[in-house]
């Protein structure tokens, strides 16, 4: 750390003693807002938890906070594999490839429709892409239930209701106008030199889109991936509408174990439930990490 | 002259899959809810002509009111406070700290996991007889209130904060994406200068955010408008109906009350608010005649 | 030539052996739709596929959870896309108005008249499973929605008797709010309210009051001295509850009376599963009355339609599905196990709990039969009128004539 060396490098000619305090509070000053920060992040993590590992005689005292007084994991092995979820009680694993097979071509379809749109608006020029671009942004405002009706209908007249087929193509959609959004803001703020330069060398919309741009886009890739994963993966609505009944996606059964109404409720099994499913994002979360830093410092040095 | 039309078409090649999704899926709808908003529709689409009646009904409704003040209130308290706490958490992450891997995922994880079960977690948690008020009175404090969720007037601050939760990592993970991709040369030399931390903050990096910024906005805008998920689980839209917000009330009467005429027609006015908002910002943004860059 | 003969008939025995079955059993598969899930619903469906199974049916199952209102509009999607499921869960009452009268349904007509539906069934459900002259869908339980649930042991301890009227409610209520137990859990959720209100309508109110206000939708019922009073005493409830209740979930008011920490709970008969989950019997540990007031029985519960399907073995399945859903054996399996009351009234109820026999002596009394709100009025309505009560319940400074007049201007609105 700089603070180090410096202190190093001046210990021959002051007398070495504590760091100026500024410094010090500074960082001490840091850490705590981080650190209270975290802790309201964490709180319903925490109940979510304990909960998800007291028994339901525990749960029932209405102890939130309290540690389990008799430990189990049995909730955590019933949320996989034993829940019931309807008429067969299988746990929320049974939906978990379909929901990989519905996760993959989505997100990588959606994100690369994404960005070919948002270049094609940020750096060429067309008659009424403005247009399109704000109509696409008007409807992303609008509650996408209200989709469910017309697109039924459309793709039942066009054979893919209740397909693999459908369910990409929704999500797709429902991806357009955030992900042109984020594209075309980052081709935009990428300076205009390098653009001119390959047009200037000769290369076409197409060369230029995949051998410049989109290898420079890393950074935004990955913040689409987040919002992406994160979205497709935790749909019900669509997945349990459009997928078709072989592909009907975890979250189903997440939903059927979680919303009973006239049924008993099992709270642990619910919780666990529900973090187990979350795992599939937060560990695309956490293995992005690296990338946010590498792929961004990268691109800024380079213009 | 023969490499400028090729181009061009290359270029509507390239926007038709855009162009088919926005005119039959976003159009189409848009227009299809209209349409039934003007009808006696009830479980299934008719054709019955209804004239306003949807409207003159949905404007007699004191839920759909107080679901647009929520939406005020919800959106300015959520975009505000999310812009600045995310600001700062990015900020506090980018001075290379320790432990900057977990921290950051502790800040995000809100954003991957289905509200139904968080927010029941929240809502339990807020509760004054199972959550925080008990529990901080049982350590002493016999005085200590927090029992907004179940004022009718101070609920909907409660969904703010459930919101801020959910929210505010994803905002921050933009935010230190735009901070990793500012040089650091420029911080060197505002060193150099002697400029004071928070003024480069203020007066140079902020700034430079500004696409950032926006896209946030964006973001967080398309979460107030759509917000349903955390008001059904931790308030159902309750107590009474004072947390009720635009989706949750078009939702419930498209589903559960099997009347899709007033359903659209809420969607309908629903659209031409943001319509009202956004539309000047659009022009603003890309259609004003700007000094060239191409 | 002799061993030949015999050879050959061996092999022929075994051809036709293997064929025969092949031929007789091929099962007749039936895809059917519902929001049964929770582990007491499931236990309580695996009979209705057992019964179907073995009838030579093959059931398929898609559960869609979420108390009807997600999986309903799925359901209907489904149907509208051109992929109708074989049958549907639907509530009885309202729901199935449109699909039917669109056309999108078959209708039972034959298997109704063959099984005697008509005469099995309370003439309130039966009224509500028929559109236009036609059955149309099967009716497979029966839930009663005005249980007042106790804990026995608390009410012991306190020397309070099973209340029978309102005021001696009211007096048990004061008592456990003296010894420091909540008097009722409540969930402040609107559906939860309503139902509590509407036990009051009838406990209090009367059945002629209720059916004016619900079946006839009059508002001079609403505006009257009675309806007023039933308004007044349900906002005196709100004393007798903690202020934690808002938007509670219905098993975690239970929760609170199975661990003592409440007395009482208003909730339909699905409780029951909770309590019998935390091993308490019904009777000894926990208590059920229906009321207090006017003894009634409030009906409401789950039918099946069935959408036109287009192949001739699938509507055979559909037959083969309504039998079974309506026989008597069918009826006593699912009921006992879902907790309510089979829908047929001439079977044999000796296997059930305690709660449900008191249920079905009620029933005996057609003049105790009151149909449930789903029944009589359309679900705009209904869960419009729960957002009026539930404002009511959240807003204590709202007065009685207030109510009453956001009642009548929503009906108004909604007709």
């Amino acid at each position: 750390m700089a603070t180090a060396t410096m202190t190093a490098g001046t210990a021959a000619l002051e007398p070495s003693g504590p760091r100026p305090k500024k410094l010090t509070a500074d960082r001490v000053g840091l850490y705590v807002f981080l650190v209270i920060a975290a802790a309201f992040f964490l709180l319903p993590m925490y109940v979510m938890i304990v909960t998800s590992l007291k028994p339901m005689s525990e749960i029932r005292l209405g102890n939130i906070f309290s540690l389990p007084e008799a430990w189990t994991i049995e909730p955590w092995l019933q949320a996989w594999n034993s829940a019931c979820t309807g008429l067969n009680c299988g746990g929320i694993k049974v939906g978990f490839w379909n929901s990989i097979r519905i996760l993959v071509p989505s997100v990588i379809i959606s994100i690369f429709i994404g960005a070919l749109t948002g270049y094609a608006l940020s750096l060429w020029r067309a008659r009424g892409s403005n247009l399109l671009f704000a109509v696409l942004l008007l409807g992303a405002f609008l509650p996408y239930q209200v989709f469910i009706y017309p697109l039924v209908r459309i793709y039942s007249s066009v054979g893919i209701y209740g397909t693999m087929a459908g369910i990409v193509v929704t999500h797709t959609i429902f991806g357009l106008p955030l992900m042109t959004l984020l594209f075309r803001n980052y081709y935009a703020s990428l300076p205009i030199e390098l653009f001119k330069a390959a047009r200037v060398d000769g290369g076409g919309f197409w060369a230029i889109f995949f051998r410049l741009m989109l290898p420079m886009s890393t950074p935004i890739i990955i913040v689409a991936v987040i919002l992406q994963v994160t979205g497709i993966w935790n749909d019900f609505l669509f997945g349990v509408v459009f997928a078709g009944r072989e592909n009907l996606p975890m979250t189903v059964q997440l939903n059927n174990i979680v919303n009973s109404t006239q049924g008993e409720k099992l709270y642990n099994v619910n919780m666990a439930a529900t973090i187990l499913t979350a795992l599939v994002p937060l560990v695309v979360y956490f293995v992005s990490g690296r990338w946010f830093v590498r792929g961004i410092a990268a691109g800024a040095v380079k213009g | 002259m023969k490499t400028r039309r090729r181009m061009n078409v290359a270029t509507y090649v390239a926007l038709f899959p855009a162009f088919i999704v926005v005119v039959f899926a976003y159009l189409g709808t848009m227009l299809w809810t209209v349409q039934i908003s003007f009808t006696e529709s009830k479980l299934l689409p008719t054709f019955a002509f209804a004239g306003t009646r949807q409207y003159e009904r949905l404007f007699a409704t004191s839920r759909w009111s107080i679901s647009l003040e929520n939406m005020v209130i919800f959106g300015v308290g959520l975009i505000a406070v999310c812009l600045v706490l995310g600001f700062l958490l990015a900020a506090a992450l980018d001075q290379k700290i320790r432990f900057e891997n977990t921290f950051r995922t502790i800040f995000l994880y809100p954003y991957a996991m289905s509200f139904i079960v968080t927010g029941l977690a929240w809502q339990w948690i807020l509760n004054p007889t199972l959550g925080l008020q008990q529990y901080v009175r049982n350590l002493g404090w016999t005085d200590f209130q927090f029992d907004w969720i179940i004022r009718s007037d101070r609920a909907i601050y409660v969904v703010i904060i459930a919101g801020v939760w959910q929210a505010s990592g994803l905002i921050m993970a933009l935010m230190l994406s735009g901070l990793r991709g500012i040089d650091q040369e420029l911080w060197k030399a505002a060193k150099i200068d002697g400029i004071p931390t928070w003024r480069v903050y203020v007066n140079i990096i902020i700034p430079m955010l500004r696409p950032t910024i926006i896209t946030s906005v964006v973001l967080l805008s398309l979460a107030v408008v759509r917000v349903y998920d955390l008001v059904l689980a931790l308030s159902g839209g309750g107590p009474g109906i004072s947390t009720d917000v635009p989706a949750k009330f078009i939702l419930d009467y498209l589903f559960g009350r099997a009347n899709i005429g007033l359903a659209t027609a809420a969607s309908s006015i629903l659209l031409v608010i943001v319509l009202v908002i956004i539309t000047p910002w659009l022009y603003y943004e890309y259609f004003r005649p700007k000094r060239e860059r191409r | 030539m002799k061993q030949m003969t015999k050879a050959l008939f061996g092999a022929a025995a075994m051809v036709a052996l293997m064929a025969g079955p092949a031929l007789a059993q091929e099962p007749l598969k039936l895809e059917v739709f519902h929001w049964w899930t929770s582990g007491g619903e499931a236990a309580a469906v695996q009979e209705f596929a057992k019964e179907f199974n073995a009838a030579g049916g093959q059931w398929v199952d898609t559960a869609i959870g979420g108390s009807g209102s997600t999986a309903r509009p799925i359901g209907i999607n489904r149907i509208i896309g051109g992929d109708p499921p074989g049958a549907m869960q639907f509530n009885t009452g309202t729901q199935i108005d449109e699909l039917a009268a669109q056309g999108l349904l078959r209708n039972l007509d034959d298997v109704a008249a063959k099984e005697g539906w008509k005469e099995a069934l309370p003439p309130a459900f039966y009224e509500a499973i028929v559109r236009d002259g036609h059955v149309m869908a099967a009716p497979v339980n029966n839930h009663g929605q005005n249980w007042l649930w106790y804990n026995k042991a608390l009410l012991e301890k306190n020397g309070i008797a099973e209340p029978t009227t309102w005021d001696e409610f009211f007096a048990a209520g004061d008592k456990l709010k003296a010894a420091g137990v909540i008097p009722v859990a409540v969930g402040g959720q609107p559906w939860q309210l309503n139902l509590m209100f509407n036990s009051i309508l009838l406990g209090e109110g009367g059945k002629d009051l209720y059916m004016k206000v619900y079946k006839d939708l009059d508002p001079a019922a609403v505006s009257s001295p009675e309806f007023k009073k039933v308004a007044e005493t349900f906002g005196k409830l709100r004393d007798y509850s903690d202020p934690g209740n808002a938007n509670r979930d219905w098993n975690v008011a239970t929760g609170m009376v199975i661990s003592g920490k409440a007395g009482f709970q208003f909730m339909g008969d699905w409780a029951k599963g909770e309590f019998v989950l935390a091993n308490q019997v019904a009777g000894k540990d926990f208590g059920c009355i229906l009321g207090p007031g006017e003894k009634n029985f409030v009906m409401g519960g789950d039918v099946f339609i069935f959408p036109k399907l287009k192949d001739e073995q699938g509507t055979k399945a559909q037959d083969l599905l309504a039998t079974v859903f309506m026989s008597k054996d069918a009826q006593v399996k699912f009921n006992a196990k879902k907790g309510s009351v089979p829908v047929r009234l001439d079977v044999d109820n000796s296997q059930l709990d305690a709660c449900a026999k008191i249920g079905v002596e009620v029933l005996k009394d057609p003049a105790k039969q009151i149909p449930a709100t789903d029944i009589l009025a359309s679900q705009d309505i209904v869960q419009s009128l729960q957002d009026v009560v539930g404002e009511y319940w959240a807003t204590p400074t709202m007065t009685a004539d207030e109510f009453v007049g956001k009642w009548n201007d929503t009906v108004a609105q909604a007709k």
